[in-house]
């Protein structure tokens, strides 16, 4: 599935070591691009109504109170449980801050 | 689930029964929530809207109508918002009936209005396809345009028209922009022929061997395709969102504000709303008297003013408590906070195995679980809903109030319990209160356990920009709940209250009433005595029981109308003292515990039966919190 043609060519290709890399080990304001989905089709169809694909640029703004991931995707604000955000397999757009 | 919305009712005759002509052209309003759908749809329609209410059913669907330039009217729905026809939770369910033509007394739509926020038009869009699927002449509103061009932000509409296919106008709908567009396009409806194909309104179309996921990421680059074409430049971040979740959503502050904004309701239904409570009071029980006193000492003045006046004004007296919460639940949902506080509730809720969403039910919970249960339609996970709609009916709701302040100003006394800060009273009614807490919290563990087992699902929850309510919108809505209040009061109570006094009037002793003992009433309430009796209830408590199952405040009335016919006169018998004398304070507390747990209302049970779509559901809840309610007031009779 070509999902690069979704978006501009990134900066700096998948680090190969980082290919493990889930939404929930992203440091806030790190913009990233989703690569894949690891949920059943019906827990992922909420997602994916929402705008959340692959290939989409998402990147974590606040965490709640209690540690889950608030994410910023199109210009939308989308809270998440952090269960899920460990299921979102991502990669980054540029080096790691820090 | 086409049988959840087609009860027997034919077509035809629910058709006839909402008096709609066949030639009033019908459309309707279609969104993602936070879109300004419905501000949209209250500028549309001012009050010339109803919640239309379907035979022996309580879905609540939103119908208004318009007046064209022409002065034809035009009939308009509002329909819940969606990001998706997945089907999964039951807001999208009913969209997708009324979309297809399924939803009984509401033929298919002859045109849609697509409203969408334009500050997030890229992930707005993705509806416009499914929708646009459905080949009905659709009109796509970017509202918030003012926000839009506020922040930066611009967009070609007409491009944006070419590339769609669709007519597209821009409004803002909470000062009322934009809307001469929409009525001129709401002009050019016409009635669709019966010939037209009714498509079905899907996520996926049928027919594509596209996975989900692939048919999506198509769908998510055509709309990715179309925007850049139009020239989309999304806006800014809004600063004060920012800056206000910074604060609402901060590890400290947040939950402090959290707690600020429960505590506030509280105190708003139960503090504030006392002084227009008394007022309605004096006007029902003033009219009542001048009934009284200015009508012939007939039966038919005993009906009016002990049977109806009564029983209704017990009721009524509910409306100021009940119109303030939806006053607050308002607000807060309109300026997006409910969002917020969903997602600090969620972490607290998964635990007892609910979710975030299920914050807004359980908290309406204490006005009326009706509203409540209808409001956990937007739980997007089954099990979740049925979990949060089960245990719904133990928060504490206004009509147990009456039951509490009777009982509790009978039995328990009036004693400083922690000094000036609280006394036995006050206590007690906090510890009901809380009873209901532990037995909601109980049962939703218990059921995801069992019966609703499942793995833990996912919580998704997009927060909006924060905005301010629009006081018109607000206003609309408070009517509509009053509406409703009132319709659904005057039906059982006025019912309840004339039944009851004609069970007391017959069977005829010398051509006048019998002695309340003989009464039909009376020998109903010693049949079921032999049951009630270890729980130290007479058969007056009994009939009690028995007509508090259309409603819980009821039992005030009937033992009212009890003691004041036992004793003959028209003065009625201090209801306090009466009880005294019936009750000894272990059984008064049980009585109280019964009410605590029971699921004493037919309206929860009707509603129940149409969420769930059958039986089961609503049987199980009320027997399950009967047997709760007799074995704790078994418990109480002994203990205390």
């Amino acid at each position: 599935m070509d999902t690069t043609a979704l978006q501009t060519q990134p900066e700096v290709s998948a680090d190969s070591a980082l290919a493990g890399l889930r939404l929930g080990d992203i440091p806030l304001r790190q913009t990233v691009e989703l690569t894949h989905i690891d949920l059943p089709p019906h827990e992922a169809e909420p997602l994916l109504e929402r705008g959340v694909l692959p290939g989409c640029r998402i990147c974590p703004v606040r965490s709640s109170p209690s540690g889950d991931p608030i994410v910023s995707i199109d210009g939308s604000l989308l809270a998440l449980r952090r269960e899920t955000a460990q299921c979102l397999c991502v990669r980054l757009l540029t080096a790691l801050k820090g | 689930m086409g049988a959840l919305h087609s009860e027997g009712e034919s077509q035809a005759g629910a058709t006839a029964l909402l008096g709609e002509p066949g030639d009033t052209p019908l459309v309707a309003m279609i969104g993602p929530p936070n879109s300004g759908k419905t501000t949209l749809f209250n500028r549309l329609t001012g009050l010339r809207q109803k919640v239309a209410n379907y035979p022996g059913v309580t879905v609540e669907k939103h119908v208004g109508s318009v007046q064209l330039p022409d002065y034809r009217e035009l009939r308009l729905v509002d329909l819940p918002g969606v990001h998706g026809f997945s089907a999964r939770t039951l807001d999208e369910r009913i969209t997708r009936d009324v979309l297809e033509g399924r939803m009984s007394g509401l033929r298919a739509p002859d045109a849609l209005v697509l409203t969408v926020d334009s500050t997030r038009l890229e992930s707005q869009l993705m509806l416009v396809e499914p929708v646009l699927e459905l080949d009905v002449p659709t009109l796509l509103v970017l509202n918030m345009s003012d926000e839009l061009k506020a922040r930066g932000g611009s967009v070609d509409d007409a491009i944006l028209a070419d590339r769609l296919g669709v007519e597209v106008v821009r409004t803002n709908a909470r000062l009322g922009e934009g809307l001469e567009a929409v009525r001129e396009f709401l002009g050019r409806v016409a009635v669709r022929g019966p010939g037209q194909v009714q498509r079905n309104a899907t996520n996926v179309p049928e027919g594509l061997a596209l996975p989900m996921m692939d048919a999506f990421t198509e769908r998510r680059r055509r709309v990715r395709t179309i925007v850049e074409a139009a020239r989309f430049v999304p806006p800014r971040p809004s600063g004060p969102s920012e800056r206000l979740d910074a604060v609402c959503l901060h590890r400290v502050w947040g939950p402090l504000v959290f707690l600020a904004v429960v505590v506030l309701v509280f105190q708003s239904i139960f503090t504030w709303a006392v002084p227009l409570m008394d007022g309605v009071d004096f006007l029902v029980s003033g009219s009542g008297e001048w009934l009284a006193t200015t009508l012939p000492d007939t039966w038919f003045r005993s009906l009016l003013v002990h049977g109806v006046w009564s029983g209704v004004g017990s009721v009524v007296i509910f409306l100021p408590q009940i119109l303030i919460l939806f006053l607050f639940l308002g607000i807060l949902e309109d300026s997006g906070y409910m969002a917020r506080a969903a997602v600090i509730a969620d972490r607290l809720m998964y635990r007892v195995g609910l979710q975030g969403r299920a914050f807004l039910p359980l908290l309406s919970g204490y006005a009326c679980a009706v509203p409540a249960i209808l409001a956990a339609r937007t739980i997007d996970d089954e099990r979740d809903r049925l979990a949060t709609i089960f245990v719904t009916p133990f928060m504490t709701c206004s009509a147990r109030l009456p039951v509490y302040a009777l009982l509790i100003a009978a039995f328990i006394p009036n004693e400083p319990l922690l000094g000036p800060f609280m006394n036995l009273r006050a206590a007690t009614l906090l510890g009901l209160y809380a009873l209901g807490i532990v037995a909601a919290v109980g049962t939703a563990f218990l059921l995801k356990r069992t019966l609703l087992k499942a793995k833990a699902g996912s919580f998704l929850m997009e927060l909006p920009p924060y905005r301010i309510p629009s006081p018109r919108s607000l206003a609309l809505r408070l009517v509509d709940r009053s509406k409703i209040f009132l319709k659904r009061a005057g039906r059982i109570i006025f019912t309840v209250a004339i039944v009851l006094w004609a069970l007391t009037q017959f069977p005829r002793v010398d051509a006048g009433p019998p002695h309340i003992d003989d009464s039909a009433l009376g020998r109903m309430g010693q049949l079921i005595e032999p049951a009630i009796a270890p729980l130290g209830f007479d058969w007056r408590i009994g009939v009690g029981l028995l007509t508090s199952l259309a409603a819980r405040e009821v039992i005030v009335g009937t033992l009212g109308t009890i003691y004041g016919v036992e004793d003959g006169s028209d003065n009625s018998m201090d209801l306090q003292a009466a009880l005294q004398r019936d009750l000894t304070t272990g059984s008064a507390i049980g009585l109280l515990i019964f009410f605590v747990f029971a699921l004493q209302c037919m309206s929860t049970v009707a509603v129940m039966r149409r969420e769930t779509a059958g039986w089961k559901w609503p049987a199980l809840q009320f027997g399950y919190m009967l047997a709760l309610a007799y074995i704790g007031a078994f418990i109480a009779v002994r203990v205390f």
